[in-house]
């Protein structure tokens, strides 16, 4: 938007709460996870309860952003470039609320894994949840800047997720067949992957929407070199 | 600028030049024509009157002869107005001519003059009439008209005249334009330039023109204004310099928005702090650039109270640096857009060192409560009747000399830790090797790590060189840190002392276990007082929590340094690096 300006300067400021609104959105959902996932790494339950607190704000939050949205579409009428940027913006406000939905799903099972004993030491979870973070991070980057370059490399570290988490459910279930006291806990940190993984998803979603927005090709069911989206 | 000065020069002298030679010329051709036909006429009254002295009928036989001696045209008219003979017209019929002008006016004062176009002769003519009279009594007129072409023809010769005065004048102002635009020209384009250059931002130099008219007082003028301009120049650079070394020297992060909420510039104090370049962040909203809710807020909040805001945010997630951030209105003058500083102190050690403090006056407080909690419940017990049975007597005064023993090690541990830190230990370095110190302190601990079934694997190099340090200290630290490792290492496990040389002149002391092992977050607070990473197990286990300070502490005096990593479950390193000093006594 900077670089293209309308008559209207309220409609530019308009343009510009949009994507304010959205960042900050983007960096309470990127504060969220990162935060669940210390929560689960740190056996912080006190800091889950926050997590789990703070989606009631990401919820608003969302609710407002679509009607931002939804008014400049009805009342400017926006074309081409613009017109692009609003359904960009409607639609990764949609990924970053899910992905704050995730991050206090991930800090409920955080609660409950920390009121159990150690299972074992992490390796590919903290891993796995650095790359989602990582992800996340360069997909609002990418979206700030306009940068499709990011947002392809963004698309193309989904297939790290994904690798990572069938080597935790292989790992876990290993640990399953040798001792079965630790069943619950297996099955949550395998859900805790998977979370990551839809995590993840998301991620790659905005990415998808930043392309879309910067070039106006639609990559979403495209494979990114073997994986889909 | 030249052609333009030159073109008004030369056009105004020809318009001035053309309009007096036409004016001029215009009257004298009046005044000409008015001569001639005056001098014509009276030429002309002057024949009429001769051929009048002769009788009628003479003239009007000779008329032809007469006309051609005078060279004008001569009609003969009777007194009732009939032409009766005519040198030019023949016997031609011709109206009657009795009220011609020149008829009338000779009839009145005895001659009449008249000029006027002739419709038989269609030309110019001028008319002299006289009468003739024989006695008293009128009986015809004479006329004599000759053309006024001659006249005519003097005007073209004027004509030509003038036009050769015009086209002289022409060439005069073409040359008096060109010298006087080219004379001015030189001064005017020398203030141009310098104008020129001033504007460009070169205000030295003055201009120099040797003139006294108004140019020259022009250029005085510019002169003094450019020497005032170059002055306040230079003050305003000066000045500007000044703010900008500050601006980028102050450790302090310093942000301005402009009136939009974008980043109008950072210093390299911000620079530094966030780790975001200067072209990273420039022109974009805090929130484009820095993602941080929370300073959204606060920016949001100023904005609503209008007031300066102050509050602690926090940026990034995995190295957190707590920053103070002000944020206030830069005033311009009235009516112009309002911009927006921030800035910020970074907050994160001060943060750090606040936190220690008031941990540690808990920690103290909490270290001394929980054995004199036990020693006075213990004497309590005694004084209300337990003396008398003896056997539990001495397990009483056992646990209480237990836990005073604890107090004892509990001051003891916060005296040498005071006293490394005031300085006042007695260090007395002497060259020694590592191993002997090192042998030492396994032998202390020998006994402990045989008792929890733990295995020690030794890989000390015998050939290590010797360093620089006090003997007792060293075997301190290596004590505390094997405690350590034999408290939080399950039985079974293992214990590797390990001492290598390292790179860069240094020696490399690792004492590893495979005990419990100490959380992320906890890491970089273990050198604290009080510090412990597993808070309710250590104390159990018999420790001050301050094992780790005075280890840190005393790596310190020894101009060494303390490393730990470790991941929970698979147990801790920690890693001594001595220094290798090659001056050595």
């Amino acid at each position: 938007m900077e670089e293209k300006r309308h008559i209207n300067i309220q409609y530019d400021k308009e343009l510009q709460d949009v994507k304010d609104s959205l960042i900050y959105l983007g960096a309470l959902t990127e504060k969220a996870v990162v935060q669940g996932i210390d929560a689960l790494l740190n056996r912080d339950t006190e800091l889950a309860r926050q997590v789990i607190a703070n989606d009631k704000l990401i919820d608003r939050l969302d609710t407002e952003l679509e009607e931002k949205c939804i008014r400049l579409l009805a009342l400017r009428q926006p074309a081409a470039r613009d017109l692009r940027f609003i359904t960009t913006a409607i639609k990764i406000n949609g990924h970053l609320e899910r992905i704050g939905d995730m991050a206090a799903n991930i800090a409920e099972k955080a609660i409950i894994l920390n009121q159990e004993p150690f299972l074992k030491p992490y390796v590919d979870l903290p891993r796995m949840a650095e790359v989602a973070q990582g992800m996340i991070k360069e997909s609002l980057d990418a979206f700030i800047n306009e940068d499709v370059a990011l947002a392809h490399k963004v698309r193309k570290d989904d297939e790290i997720i994904d690798h990572l988490n069938e080597q935790i459910f292989r790992e876990l279930l290993t640990f399953m067949m040798e001792d079965p006291h630790t069943i619950h806990r297996s099955l949550i940190i395998s859900q805790i992957s998977k979370l990551l993984e839809r995590v993840s998803d998301h991620a790659e979603g905005i990415a998808d929407m930043v392309i879309y927005m910067v070039t106006g090709e639609i990559v979403r069911h495209k494979p990114t070199s073997a994986e889909n989206g | 600028m030249k052609i333009r000065l030159f073109h008004k020069f030369f056009f105004a002298f020809l318009t001035v030049g053309i309009l007096v030679v036409t004016v001029a010329g215009f009257l004298i051709e009046r005044e000409l024509k008015k001569d001639r036909t005056m001098r014509i006429g009276e030429e002309t009254a002057a024949q009429t009157r001769i051929i009048a002295l002769m009788p009628i009928r003479e003239i009007a036989r000779q008329a032809g002869k007469l006309s051609e001696r005078t060279g004008a045209r001569l009609t003969l008219i009777d007194a009732a107005g009939w032409v009766t003979a005519d040198s030019e017209l023949g016997g031609r019929e011709t109206d009657n001519h009795l009220n011609r002008p020149e008829i009338q006016e000779a009839l009145l004062k005895g001659m009449g003059k008249a000029v006027r176009y002739s419709f038989s002769l269609k030309k110019d003519m001028i008319y002299v009439a006289v009468p003739l009279k024989e006695g008293s009594q009128t009986v015809g007129y004479i006329r004599l008209s000759r053309p006024l072409t001659e006249i005519a023809l003097a005007t073209y010769g004027m004509g030509k005249t003038l036009f050769a005065i015009i086209l002289a004048i022409v060439g005069v102002s073409l040359t008096i334009a060109l010298l006087f635009s080219l004379r001015m020209l030189s001064p005017i384009r020398r203030l141009a330039a310098f104008a020129g250059q001033v504007r460009t931002g070169n205000i030295s130099g003055i201009l120099r023109i040797d003139s006294r008219d108004e140019i020259g007082q022009l250029a005085e003028s510019i002169n003094d204004m450019v020497s005032a301009l170059g002055e306040k120049i230079r003050t305003a650079e000066a000045e500007r310099r000044k703010l900008e070394s500050v601006f980028s020297g102050m450790r302090a992060g310093v942000i301005v928005l402009d009136a939009e909420n974008r980043i109008e510039s950072v210093n390299s104090g911000m620079e530094k702090m966030t780790g975001r370049q200067h072209r990273d962040v420039i022109g974009k909203t805090l929130l484009e650039a820095f993602r941080n809710s929370k300073l959204h807020d606060v920016l949001e909040g100023f904005r609503e109270r209008e007031e300066t805001a102050s509050e602690e945010i926090v940026f990034g997630d995995h190295q957190p640096v707590t920053m103070d951030v002000t944020i206030s209105a830069i005033r311009g003058q009235t009516g112009a857009e309002q911009k927006t500083m921030l800035v910020f102190h970074d907050v994160t050690r001060l943060k750090k060192l606040e936190r220690i403090r008031t941990d540690f006056v808990a920690n103290v407080t909490h270290e001394i409560r929980t054995p004199l909690t036990s020693i006075i419940g213990f004497m309590e017990t005694l004084q209300q009747g337990e003396i008398d049975d003896p056997g539990k007597t001495l397990e009483f005064l056992r646990t209480i000399h237990e836990n005073a023993e604890r107090l004892n090690r509990l001051v003891d541990d916060l005296l040498i830790l005071t006293g490394i830190e005031l300085g006042e230990t007695n260090f007395h370095p002497e060259r020694l090797t590592i191993e002997d110190a090192l042998g030492r302190s396994l032998t202390i601990v020998a006994e402990r790590i045989a008792e929890k079934k733990l295995k020690l694997i030794e890989e000390v190099s015998h050939d290590l060189p010797p360093i620089r340090a006090d003997r007792d200290q060293l075997i301190q630290i290596f004590l505390n840190l094997l405690d350590n490792a034999v408290k939080f290492t399950p039985e079974g496990g293992t214990i590797t002392v390990t001492a290598s040389p390292g790179a860069e002149q240094e020696l490399i002391v690792r004492i590893a276990d495979t005990g419990v092992g100490i959380a992320k977050i906890d890491i970089p607070r273990l050198g604290e007082r009080f510090y412990r990473a597993d808070k309710a197990r250590s104390r159990d286990l018999g420790g001050t929590g301050l094992g780790l300070s005075i280890v840190k502490h005393l790596m310190n005096v020894h101009q060494g340094r303390m490393v730990i990593e470790s991941a929970m479950g698979r147990g801790t390193t920690v890693s001594l690096y001595f220094p290798l000093s090659e001056a050595m006594p």
